[in-house]
């Protein structure tokens, strides 16, 4: 049965992309009404798919001599993973139904959208490092036709291109990963490698390890390849609930995350690991206080967070981690919806002409506010739950400056949060502005997602016993829900934590009493606003390439005879080398 | 070197794709060129048959060997189409002329 449940969780949104690329744009109501069906279909076919999580089954398929076999593992981690792309998945194809109303395009938009979430679903569920690059790759190509939906506006295709040039390159270091399994182990399954990490000699494993944190970093966002994100928010907003929620960035923490007992035995990778999310978390912070842009904010702030899980991976705490996945997803899934709603609403991104809007959409002022204080790590919100289980897995063994840096950050975000929620919702309101609230299919979306908030810190315990059930390799301690609330009360670290979000909280609150300290501040705040120059080490990358190119063209004659000349050269230099090495 | 058959033909099979690269190194006229390809898939050829030969298999080695004397064809047919269309856009067979397809 369980088998069932997997093949249709991952084949059910690809017929589906198939059956809607078929169809065409020849109804919109038809399209949106096959998109949202398959979509839920395959969120049923996943919830179903996880009671059987605690037992994790392994399915083969056999694929003759070349792949080997196409294997998929039933384990808490690859079924939550799953669920949560495409439950939050299809509660962002429900949205879409408004926020799209009227749009062009529609089958290439849903198409897209449902070979992701299958794409996704896939990636989490295949014990085959082959497998998962195939997978891996099918979400950047979806994520960059995404991106790039609005075809016609340059911003926006130049976002897409940007987006897959950073993730392939992270690519590199997945697929050297599987090549070198592959070559050490005959096969590219990687659970014995989970098991024994050292039937893989200890020189190759670093190789691996640093090259699953490229791969990982890439493609979450991370430090020093975080830029791609906020210029993948050209995309329409649900495609940016997707990417930032249910699919894409999760994608990243999930490797490290499955691969974290093979690599952790490989020395100075876990250090490396927490300062990529350390370095993450606090530059995204500082750049969101200083945003404008509604959607960029959100989009620093996903940085920040993913900053926090990646850390968590780090400091030893992967049940931590993945549940602030969980809890993130939620909530960052809720505020771009609710940012979805304002903008398809007054139709502009920018902070600074929004404001008052609270009277016109109380139902979507009323979100916004329950996912912004999830965000912040208010008390009862899912996020201060799985937060401060992060905070505290890096008190263990780990540098206390470390630890101080991220408390630092949890205040930041308190911060910004304040400054997003009022610049959006309060303060004067700007008059000509058409404001009507969320449309009923974004209340369906909307309103789970806004109740998950609050809710789904309950599940601590069911989904910690999950995981530590099915990975025996990752050794997790795990609570019941109740033994963690008593275990974070009565930690004094809690308070600490809440300390500094209070202070966040009052500073964004008061934040124009603070314009002579940030006025101080200047080249700090400057700084920001420009990534801290990572944009500006991208154009030079650009620009070196493109006069690389350029000079190159000399060897590039176009005579038939030169090219012939490199052919032999080549051929040549592969028989030395054959002569040589062969043996 | 003892002059067995195989020897022999590994010899003629090593001259007709000497002469081929030779040939697609040095030649300017497309339809030289062909006749140069023609040359080098000659001796593919008669290095399929001799493999199948010492391999025992004659059959699958011959079957090759036809197989490939169809596409060959093929590629002489469209190559020397191209040549006909190029000569009359260009005006030339030369291939330098043709290196303005880099842009």
């Amino acid at each position: 049965m369980a088998m069932t449940w997997l093949m249709l969780t991952i084949g059910l949104p690809w017929l589906g992309a198939l059956v809607i690329w078929l169809v065409g744009d020849r109804d919109e109501k038809f399209t949106h009404l096959l998109a949202v069906a398959f979509s839920v279909a395959a969120g049923g076919a996943a919830l179903l798919l996880l009671p059987y999580g605690k037992e994790r089954l392994l399915f083969a398929i056999p694929m003759g001599g070349v792949f080997g076999d196409f294997t998929f593992v039933v384990d808490g981690l690859g079924v939550f993973l799953a669920a949560i792309a495409t439950v939050v998945g299809s509660l962002a194809v429900i949205f879409s139904v408004d926020y799209m109303h009227g749009e062009q395009q529609l089958a290439r938009y849903y198409a897209f959208v449902l070979f992701f979430i299958g794409g996704m679903a896939g990636l989490v569920l295949t014990s085959n490092l082959l497998l998962m690059f195939f997978f891996w790759e099918i979400t950047a190509l979806c994520s960059y036709a995404l991106i790039s939906f609005h075809n016609d506006d340059p911003k926006a295709v130049a976002g897409g291109i940007k987006a897959l040039i950073i993730t392939q390159f992270g690519g590199i270091g997945l697929l050297a990963g599987a090549l070198l399994l592959y070559a050490y182990t005959g096969s590219n399954d990687f659970q014995p490698l989970l098991e024994n990490p050292a039937i893989v000699p200890a020189g190759v494993l670093a190789w691996m390890g640093f090259g699953c944190l490229i791969a990982a970093a890439a493609k979450s966002a991370q430090f020093p390849f975080q830029t791609w994100l906020p210029d993948a928010m050209e995309a329409p907003t649900p495609i940016s609930a997707l990417i930032h929620a249910a699919t894409m960035v999760n994608a990243g923490v999930y490797l490290l995350a499955r691969f974290y007992p093979a690599f952790a035995i490989v020395p100075g990778w876990r250090e490396a690991v927490m300062i990529c999310g350390i370095l993450s978390a606090l530059l995204a912070a500082m750049m969101a206080m200083v945003a404008t842009d509604l959607k960029r904010v959100l989009a620093y702030s996903t940085v920040s967070q993913l900053g926090f899980m990646v850390y968590a991976v780090g400091a030893g705490g992967v049940f931590a981690s993945q549940f602030h996945l969980l809890s993130h997803s939620v909530f960052k899934a809720l505020l771009f919806l609710a940012a979805g709603a304002v903008i398809h609403s007054i139709g502009t991104r920018d902070m600074r002409q929004m404001g008052g809007l609270g009277q016109h959409m109380p139902l979507t002022r009323a979100v916004f506010i329950v996912g912004g204080l999830a965000l912040a790590g208010i008390p009862i919100f899912n996020g201060f739950w799985s937060k401060e289980l992060i905070l505290e897995a890096g008190l263990h063994g780990n540098p206390l400056w470390l630890y101080g840096l991220m408390v630092l950050v949890a205040g930041l975000t308190a911060f910004y949060t304040v400054r997003m929620i009022a610049m959006v919702f309060y303060g004067e309101a700007r008059t000509g502005l058409h404001v009507h609230d969320a449309g009923s299919a974004m209340k369906v979306a909307l309103l789970p997602l806004a109740i998950g908030s609050l809710t789904t810190w309950l599940l601590a315990g069911p989904f910690g016993h999950l995981l530590a059930e099915s990975l025996p390799a990752h050794h997790l301690e795990v609570h019941s829900t109740w033994a963690m609330v008593e275990e974070v009360i009565a930690a004094p670290a809690t308070y600490l934590a809440l300390g500094v979000v209070a202070i966040g909280l009052l500073a964004g609150w008061q934040r124009k009493r603070l314009i002579p300290l940030g006025q101080a501040l200047g080249g700090v705040s400057k700084a920001a606003a420009e990534s801290f120059g990572f944009e500006a080490i991208n154009r030079g990358v650009v620009i070196a390439t493109q006069k690389l190119a350029e000079a190159l063209r000399v060897t590039q004659p176009g005579l038939l005879n030169w090219n012939v000349f490199a052919i032999v050269c080549a051929l040549l230099i592969l028989l030395a080398s054959l002569a040589v090495g062969g043996r | 070197m003892i002059l067995s058959v195989p020897n022999v033909v590994i010899l003629m099979v090593v001259g007709l794709l000497g002469v081929g690269i030779y040939a697609l190194l040095t030649v300017r006229n497309l339809i030289k060129v062909v006749v140069a390809l023609q040359i080098m898939v000659k001796g593919a050829m008669l290095a399929l048959v001799l493999a199948g030969r010492l391999q025992g298999q004659e059959n699958l080695g011959q079957s090759m060997a036809l197989t490939v004397i169809v596409a060959d064809t093929i590629v002489a047919v469209v190559g020397l189409a191209l040549a006909v269309q190029v000569r009359r856009v260009v005006g030339s067979l030369d291939l330098r002329a043709l290196t303005t397809l880099r842009r």
